[in-house]
């Protein structure tokens, strides 16, 4: 279980974290006003640092009105739910980076059909594969756009 | 996976016994045409030209498939390019800005990790005023900005690309001193040019030519060691060939054009260089390709092999010069 | 008179089996595109590019601007239903299309939604046929200092619209800005917050943050909840569509309103994405019904759609009559028109009036075609969403991921996809705006780069942003509209105590 407050103060300290980074990066092409104008890290340089005082502020206000986020943010159902969704998509990206967009499709749709829509496996995999099929012929015959392809596809003979 | 092993024994019989070009090599795949700009840039154009004109006179069994990658003024292109070494089906399109990309800003390629296949044209670059300035000649406006250093306001497309270079030139060999103000392309600094917000650029032909036409801007001078080609006349009394060069008009550079390049990349068998050396050698025949050439008003000029690299040397260098003149070269 | 006489010419040359018949395919075609994030317009009208080389220049064009018609309303049909924009400019559509669909009243936004659209679009060409040539004109007085002013203004009638805290209306767009500095800087020609990694070299796609903190970000949250879609089991019913279709006189103050911003940010290059957020802004300021806003306002709906095509239609006469494309897709077009032997620019109207008033006639009834056909699938539409969510929820994942992937290329953007998606889970839970984040990375370094223009031609002095009258009255406008609310509420603030006091 996730407090409110606890939600507010991570994603405060994420952004300020980012604005941070535009900070540091934005210092190495000059932040100044030459004759010509601002320098050309002299743009990222002010909005990183608003950024990061935004973000101080957010946790200020976080800290300063704490009594008011004690509410849950996430509960452990929903915590499950989300993560029921989140985990197949996370190896959804993984596989697709190992074995092509395509398998990947294929693989995700038969697995979320069968284990969270309670479909029998026979029709999951089915409509994995179809799906995989439809979308190679919409891309690559139709518009003649590659996806990325894995080393399924090479023993084919598909390019 | 025995594929690849073919190739690299193709590759090694090829390099083992010094690789006599005979194009016997082909795309057993389609062929992937990598653009570094983006679409309708002059780049893209270039690029879907060859494409139309391979699949009309089908010079090549394989289909093409062309994709944009023009991120980082076509560095995203080159990288691709050079991450795929040994992969004798991606095309690139590009200008000098394979060679000269690398100088300006920190890139992880080098420009000899790829392979030259070809320069199939020049693009011209001529000095261009609103038409109705007091100028008659290039060297009138030159002494105009002379008088006036620091307030002339020189407009091309980008930063640290062929126009500005070109601009420093000028400066260098005429000693007067312009704003340069870069835009996002030559199309934006022709109307720019034609709205009277800068005072001049050095756009190509084809990307001024509707202004001149409809008689808003005038060019006085183009930067090539000949007059232009093309007799017809653009306005009422002047054509392309009209037009001095800038020598003859006072502006004492000989030359300087950009040529539209191909590569492959690096470690790729000397066969399948020849392949397409080869294939864009007759798409530069074809009456299609005389056609582009014409309308855009470059000039034909097909490199390869030996000529190619030296042309390429000598343009490095003569950039390179500028560069690290005006201290762009990046660490 | 003149140019009646000329359209008169071009509905000739538009009006034949064949060119019909290639409108037709071409708004199928893109309405396909325009489905699948990621594929928009852009794409769609390049891919289509090579078939064209070896038709006619008029049949080619035809083909081509129907199908950007196709694809503009293929965009707005995933807005609506899954709160994924298929194109950028639909964004400003799901701020109250997706609540309505969610409502129950998918028919119904749908139907405004292509409505609207039609209007703007006829609008869009009625502009081109009238007044082309003082447009034209008026187009050429822009510079960048105007550019910056146009994008303030754009920026200054949507900020302050929320009720969202300030800090992190800031921290949204603050964080917009900077991810579209991301890149190749191109007025000083060198690579910013790149960090030494290739994948960040070409920036960070907008296309990419849209599908993950709008699609991806979207089904998150609808997981967390458990809401499964079936809650908007909406009959489709004929008689719905034909009933919205009455309802829209309605909105003919807000229809003129849209269409003028969306026809002004056409042909001055703040392109149709800039014109759908100012309308919806505005739109919402002006409305009686301020807070329905957000929460399924048909308005809202109306505002963003008629804009974004009165926009994505007048952009073409930019491109036509001076060669500067008003929208990344009309950039694509002038490639094509340059293959196809025509030269952009002033003369091209001289040259070749069958060409130029042939693709005028074919907007009309390319437009007329595109909302016909749509309406016909509105039924089909809605319907998905009958499907059951454990299979419609993974298809609209495979379909975000794939569409991230198309957008460029690149692997690295489906992880960059996932990170926006948890960012987007994140920031609507915790109330982070996230149309701040949108705009800034939309027009950020647009705006940037025309200010930065100004300082090198004013060699850095700030009074190039008062040299005349049109950038003046811009930037007054802007100012106008960014601290109008905040003066009027302060003001407001200066007259109550003593009321609210004699209360307490």
């Amino acid at each position: 279980m996730i407090s409110r407050y606890t939600a507010e103060i991570g994603s405060a300290t994420l952004t300020a974290g980012l604005g941070l980074a535009a900070v540091v990066g934005a210092l190495e092409f000059g932040i100044g006003w030459g004759d010509a104008g601002p320098e050309p890290g002299a743009f990222p340089f002010y909005i990183g640092l608003l950024v990061v005082a935004a973000s101080i502020g957010t946790l200020i206000q976080a800290t300063v009105g704490r009594h008011g986020l004690q509410s849950v943010f996430l509960h452990k159902e929903e915590a499950k739910r989300v993560a029921s969704f989140f985990l197949p998509m996370l190896a959804f990206v993984v596989v697709g980076r190992l074995l092509g967009l395509y398998v990947a499709t294929a693989l995700y749709l038969a697995f979320v059909m069968s284990v969270q829509g309670k479909y029998r496996l026979v029709i999951s995999i089915a409509s994995g594969i179809a799906a995989a099929v439809i979308f190679y012929f919409v891309l690559e015959v139709a518009f003649q756009v590659p996806l990325l392809k894995g080393p399924l596809e090479a023993a084919l003979g598909l390019y | 996976m025995l594929k690849k092993t073919s190739w690299l024994l193709a590759t090694t019989i090829a390099v083992t016994f010094g690789g006599v070009a005979q194009a016997d090599w082909k795309p057993a795949k389609p062929v992937e045409f990598i653009v570094t700009s983006s679409p309708g840039g002059g780049t893209d154009n270039f690029a879907r030209v060859v494409q139309s004109i391979i699949a009309k006179h089908k010079l090549m069994e394989q289909p093409i498939v062309v994709t944009n990658k023009g991120g980082g003024s076509g560095a995203e292109g080159f990288i691709y390019t050079k991450v795929a070494a040994g992969d004798s089906h991606k095309l690139t399109f590009g200008t000098n800005n394979a060679y000269l990309l690398p100088y300006v800003a920190k890139l992880a390629y080098k420009p000899d990790e790829l392979t030259p296949v070809a320069a199939m044209a020049l693009d011209e670059f001529l000095l261009w005023v609103k038409a109705d300035a007091p100028y008659k000649d290039a060297k009138s406006y030159i002494e105009a900005v002379k008088a006036k250093p620091d307030t002339f306001k020189m407009g091309g497309s980008q930063s640290k690309d062929t126009d500005q270079t070109l601009t420093s030139l000028i400066q260098d060999a005429t000693s007067a001193k312009f704003i340069y103000v870069p835009f996002q392309g030559g199309g934006a600094a022709g109307v720019q040019l034609a709205g009277g917000h800068i005072d001049s650029n050095t756009n190509n032909p084809n990307e001024n030519a509707g202004q001149w036409k409809a008689g808003a801007i005038t060019p006085l001078c183009v930067f090539s060691p000949t007059r232009l080609q093309g007799g017809v006349k653009v306005t009422a009394t002047m054509g392309w060939s009209d037009i001095p060069t800038c020598k003859e008009a006072g502006i004492p550079i000989d030359q300087f054009q950009m040529p539209r390049t191909v590569w492959l990349p690096g470690g790729v068998p000397a066969d399948a260089v020849a392949f397409y050396a080869d294939l864009l050698k007759k798409v530069s025949e074809t009456p299609e390709w005389k056609e582009y050439i014409e309308r855009t008003s470059q000039t034909d000029r097909f490199l390869a092999g030996q000529d190619l690299k030296t042309f390429i040397a000598s343009d490095d260098a003569k950039n390179r010069k500028v560069f690290e003149q005006e201290g762009w070269i990046a660490r | 008179m003149e140019n009646f006489a000329s359209l008169l010419h071009g509905f000739g040359v538009a009006l034949t089996t064949y060119h019909v018949m290639l409108m037709m395919i071409g708004v199928l075609l893109g309405i396909l595109v325009g489905v699948l994030p990621g594929l928009g317009a852009p794409n769609g009208v390049s891919l289509l590019l090579p078939l064209t080389f070896t038709m006619d220049p008029v049949a080619a064009i035809i083909l081509l601007t129907s199908m950007y018609w196709g694809a503009l309303f293929g965009g707005s049909t995933t807005s609506i239903l899954f709160n994924i924009p298929g194109e950028p400019s639909s964004v400003a559509t799901t701020f109250d299309g997706y609540p309505m669909a969610r409502q129950g009243q998918a028919t119904q936004a749908l139907t405004l939604a292509f409505l609207s659209a039609g209007f703007g679009a006829l609008v869009g060409v009625i502009l081109i046929t009238v007044l082309s040539t003082w447009v034209a004109k008026f187009a050429l007085r822009f510079s960048s200092p105007e550019y910056f002013a146009v994008y303030f203004l754009a920026f200054a009638s949507f900020i302050g619209l929320g009720t969202a805290s300030p800090f992190k209306t800031i921290v949204s767009m603050g964080l917009g800005f900077a991810f579209a500095a991301v890149g190749m800087d191109t007025v000083s020609g060198g690579l910013r917050l790149t960090y030494g990694f290739n994948e960040l070299l070409s920036g960070i796609s907008f296309l990419i943050a849209v599908i993950g903190l709008f699609g991806i970000g979207e089904l998150m949250l609808t997981m967390e909840e458990g809401l499964r879609f079936d809650g908007i089991r909406a009959r489709v019913k004929i008689r719905d569509v034909f009933r919205t279709i009455a309802t829209l006189p309605r909105y003919w103050v807000t229809l003129l309103r849209s269409a003028a911003i969306g026809c002004w940010m056409g042909i001055t290059p703040g392109g149709p994405t800039a014109a759908s957020f100012m309308s919806y802004g505005l739109a919402k300021r002006l409305s009686r019904r301020k807070e329905g806003f957000g929460r399924g306002e048909p308005e809202g709906v109306v505002a963003p759609e008629t804009a974004d095509h009165a926009a994505g239609s007048s952009a073409i006469l930019p491109m036509l009559a001076l060669g500067v494309p008003g929208s990344a897709t009309a950039a694509v077009m002038m490639g094509g028109l340059m293959i196809w032997g025509l030269n952009p620019g002033p003369m091209l109207f001289v040259e070749r009036p069958d060409f130029v008033w042939g693709l005028i006639a074919s907007m009309y009834l390319g437009n007329i075609v595109a909302v016909l056909m749509v309406l016909a699938t509105i039924p089909l539409f809605a319907s998905i969403l009958r499907i059951p969510f454990a299979i419609i929820g993974p298809v609209i994942v495979v379909v975000c991921f794939i569409g991230a992937y198309t957008v460029a290329g690149r692997p690295f953007d489906l992880w960059l996809a996932l990170a926006f998606g948890v960012v987007g889970y994140l920031f609507k839970k915790l109330n982070y705006p996230i149309a701040p984040l949108v705009l800034a990375m939309v027009l950020g370094d647009k705006a940037e780069d025309a200010f930065r223009q100004s300082m090198i031609m004013s060699r850095g002095s700030l009074s190039i942003f008062w040299s005349n009258g049109l950038v003046t009255t811009l930037l007054l406008i802007g100012l106008a509209l960014a601290f109008g609310p905040l003066l009027s509420s302060a003001l407001g603030r200066l007259m109550k105590p003593k009321a609210s006091s004699a209360v307490a």
